[in-house]
């Protein structure tokens, strides 16, 4: 996984902090991440509703609308993710809706690719006291919290040390075939877990690292959201 | 090893002991109460105390100060007040001692200034040359030495491959005298209580190296240090078995929480995950650390894929099944010929020889059981058996035979037996002894029962309570060693 992020990473965490960030905005997040060659979604940053119906028809609908402010880490729980938006005047009202919610906040609308999967998983990097960058595998949405079945790693992590993440969990069958849906890519889950490892090593800076959920579309992992708390 | 200059064989095996704070009124001090012990244990070396009003104390004369002592001192028992401590470390670095423990409390561990300040003088004059375990704790076991715990007057003095390193006194001297009865032999145990200097990274280092440590096991509360711990459990891990209780796994207050990741990150994911990333062994209490122990001392250094379970009773037998499943142990069915071999030598009706081996009744004698373990071994699938033994059975027919229990119940007898078959199958034999009649008119069982265990733990068997406990330990040397070894 590609490592020259390390500089682009730098310059948003910079520029976050400047600011007096405690977060970074989703958009914000996903160009840390892509930087390091993590497969992330399609996103574009609208400032009116004409843009938010150009951006729509340009990544294609189903389109997802949300929220991206440093602001707002939960966007889920306050209604500012706008899920499945089929056409151009679902996507409007949804654009007028989070606008307003945005009122007095940092941030922008963000008009994102809906990707279609029905396997969420969950990965993240948080700074233990004792052991520094620890990263987190686990079943993402709202199973993450309801069944807590995760496994953790000290960073850095060894490929090995990934693969044992995803055979540690209870539903480790969820990345194999099933229902017609094929096996996951394990070899990119681990270059994830292990490149998550690496972004929390080059940067003191970051507290936590949430990617929730990443989709299985196909075999492929997807990073649908992306939450990065700074120190 | 430590750093150079740090002489880990004067530390663990002193010649010259100063025992500092020794009253020589007596009285129940913990000066006093450290030397008895070493005396009752035996300590092979000179025991030299130590008190600024001089006297004797148990018939050896009280030195006036560390300075008075003639010659050299290898190492020191410090027990005197917390503010008097820094000043004896002092005296006893300038007399040349490789190392001392500082059993008094009232240190770093009460939060105050003055607590803080006074570990920390502890902390510089073991910079300047003495190797410091404590303060606040029980201090060192050392079976080879006769070094002992704090209230440990009678601990073993056989040694053995297990070493034991814990923040916590208690847990040591519990340990200790558990091991005791259950036929764990030492190498070294330290209490090691604040860690003001020695502490856990440089011990696990220190033993890793140590050819009497064959087994490392260790109470953690927190660590000073994680990345010096990650790297010292981590390499400790690839030679030899390292057992971990982590204590206080509660979930951390007070910690930033903003995301999932963060909420799923509680120190006890953090430390499982990390004991796991290092092929370190988890165990969540004393007995659990106790048994897995056992199990690594006694049993060869290898997985256990496929097991017999011989015992009397169908439910013993079921049971065993399902705590066998729960570790990914097999209890692999026996074909019909071998069934039918075995049956022909268990009494009948109301035995079975499948595998489980169910046999009958808690009575059928060593000379039966030895060829039944024998023939089971001839299985190729099976690479370990265990024999579930209803002992306390034999009070039912003492009492007939108005006889005393102890002397009717063929433990010597079935202990030679199973020796035999371990050593001549190859095939480890683990022993299943359930005490079940452990009230005040059941003491001649109780009595009975602990002459058993000891003549198998002498012969070298491992022994176990619960057939659950005793498939949990054997769980944990496959995962270990199957991690280790890759297969």
């Amino acid at each position: 996984m590609a490592s020259d992020g390390v500089a682009t990473a730098g310059r948003i965490l910079l520029e976050a902090a400047g600011r007096g960030q405690r977060a970074l905005a989703e958009h914000e997040a996903k160009q840390v991440l892509a930087g390091y060659g993590f497969p992330v979604t399609r996103g574009i940053l609208v400032a009116s509703r004409e843009e938010a119906a150009r951006a729509a028809a340009e990544i294609g609908y189903p389109v997802v609308l949300k929220a991206s402010s440093p602001d707002i880490p939960h966007k889920t729980e306050q209604g500012l993710v706008r899920l499945d938006l089929r056409d151009e005047a679902a996507a409007l009202e949804a654009y007028d809706g989070i606008s307003a919610a945005l009122t007095g906040h940092p941030g922008a609308v963000l008009v994102q690719e809906m990707v279609a999967g029905r396997r969420e998983l969950a990965m993240g990097m948080v700074r233990d006291p004792d052991f520094g960058p620890c990263v987190m595998f686990g079943l993402g949405g709202i199973l993450t919290e309801i069944l807590g079945d995760v496994a953790f790693r000290r960073a850095p992590l060894e490929p090995q040390d990934a693969r044992d993440m995803m055979e540690e969990i209870r539903g480790r069958r969820i990345l194999e075939a099933v229902r017609g849906m094929p096996a996951a890519d394990r070899g990119l889950l681990a270059e994830m877990l292990v490149g998550l490892g690496r972004i929390g090593l080059d940067h003191e800076a970051m507290q936590e690292i949430d990617l929730n959920p990443v989709i299985l579309a196909g075999a492929r992992p997807v990073v649908a959201d992306a939450l990065i708390v700074l120190r | 090893m430590g750093p150079p200059g740090t002489d880990f064989e004067r530390i663990f095996h002193p010649r010259r002991l100063a025992i500092i704070g020794v009253s020589p009124e007596g009285g129940y001090g913990f000066g006093n109460g450290m030397l008895l012990a070493c005396r009752a244990m035996g300590f092979t070396g000179d025991i030299l105390p130590v008190n600024p009003k001089g006297g004797s104390f148990a018939g050896l004369p009280i030195y006036r100060s560390v300075e008075a002592i003639p010659g050299d001192i290898d190492f020191a028992i410090v027990a005197v007040p917390a503010p008097a401590v820094p000043e004896a470390l002092e005296a006893c670095r300038r007399k040349g001692a490789a190392g001392a423990e500082v059993i008094t409390a009232g240190f770093g561990e009460l939060g105050t200034p003055e607590g803080r300040a006074l570990e920390q003088q502890i902390r510089e004059i073991a910079a300047g040359g003495i190797r410091v375990v404590g303060p606040n704790c029980f201090g060192i076991y050392c079976p080879a030495s006769g070094l002992t715990l704090l209230p440990g007057a009678d601990l073993s003095r056989e040694s053995g491959p297990v070493a034991f390193l814990s923040q916590s006194g208690g847990m040591s001297i519990d340990l200790a005298h558990l091991g005791k009865w259950m036929g764990l032999r030492f190498a070294k145990v330290v209490s090691f209580g604040n860690g003001a200097d020695l502490r856990e990274a440089e011990l696990l280092r220190y033993l890793t190296d140590d050819p009497e440590t064959g087994v490392i096991a260790m109470y953690v509360e927190g660590v000073a240090d994680g990345a010096a711990f990650f790297a010292a459990i981590r390499d400790a891990a690839r030679r030899k078995p390292v057992v971990v209780h982590k204590g206080g796994l509660s979930e951390a207050g007070g910690r930033a929480v903003v995301g999932h990741t963060a909420s799923m990150g509680g120190s006890r994911a953090i430390w499982s995950g990390v004991l796991r990333q290092v092929n370190a062994v988890q165990v969540h209490d004393l007995e659990e650390l106790a048994q897995a122990c056992l199990a690594f001392s006694l049993l060869p250094p290898r997985t256990f894929r496929g097991i017999s379970c011989i015992g009397g009773g169908g439910a013993l037998g079921a049971a065993a099944g399902d705590a066998a499943e729960a570790y990914g142990i097999a209890v692999p069915a026996f074909p019909d010929d071998l069934r039918r071999r075995i049956e022909a030598l268990l009494p009948r009706p109301g035995s079975s020889a499948v595998n489980p081996i169910d046999v009958a009744n808690p009575f059928v004698p060593p000379a039966v059981l030895g060829p039944v373990l024998r023939l089971a071994a001839t299985d190729d699938r099976v690479e370990l058996q265990v024999l579930i033994s209803l002992l306390y059975h034999y009070k039912s027919q003492a009492r007939a035979m108005g006889v005393p229990v102890a002397g009717i119940t063929p433990f010597a007898e079935l202990a030679e037996t199973v020796a035999g078959v371990t050593a001549d199958t190859g095939k480890p034999v683990v022993l299943v002894l359930p005490d079940l009649k452990r009230g005040s008119d059941d003491r001649d069982v109780s009595g009975m029962m602990a002459e058993a265990r000891e003549a198998f733990v002498a012969q070298g068997i491992p022994v176990f309570g619960e057939i659950g406990n005793a498939l949990r330990s054997v769980g944990h040397v496959n995962a270990y060693y199957g991690r280790r070894d890759g297969f």
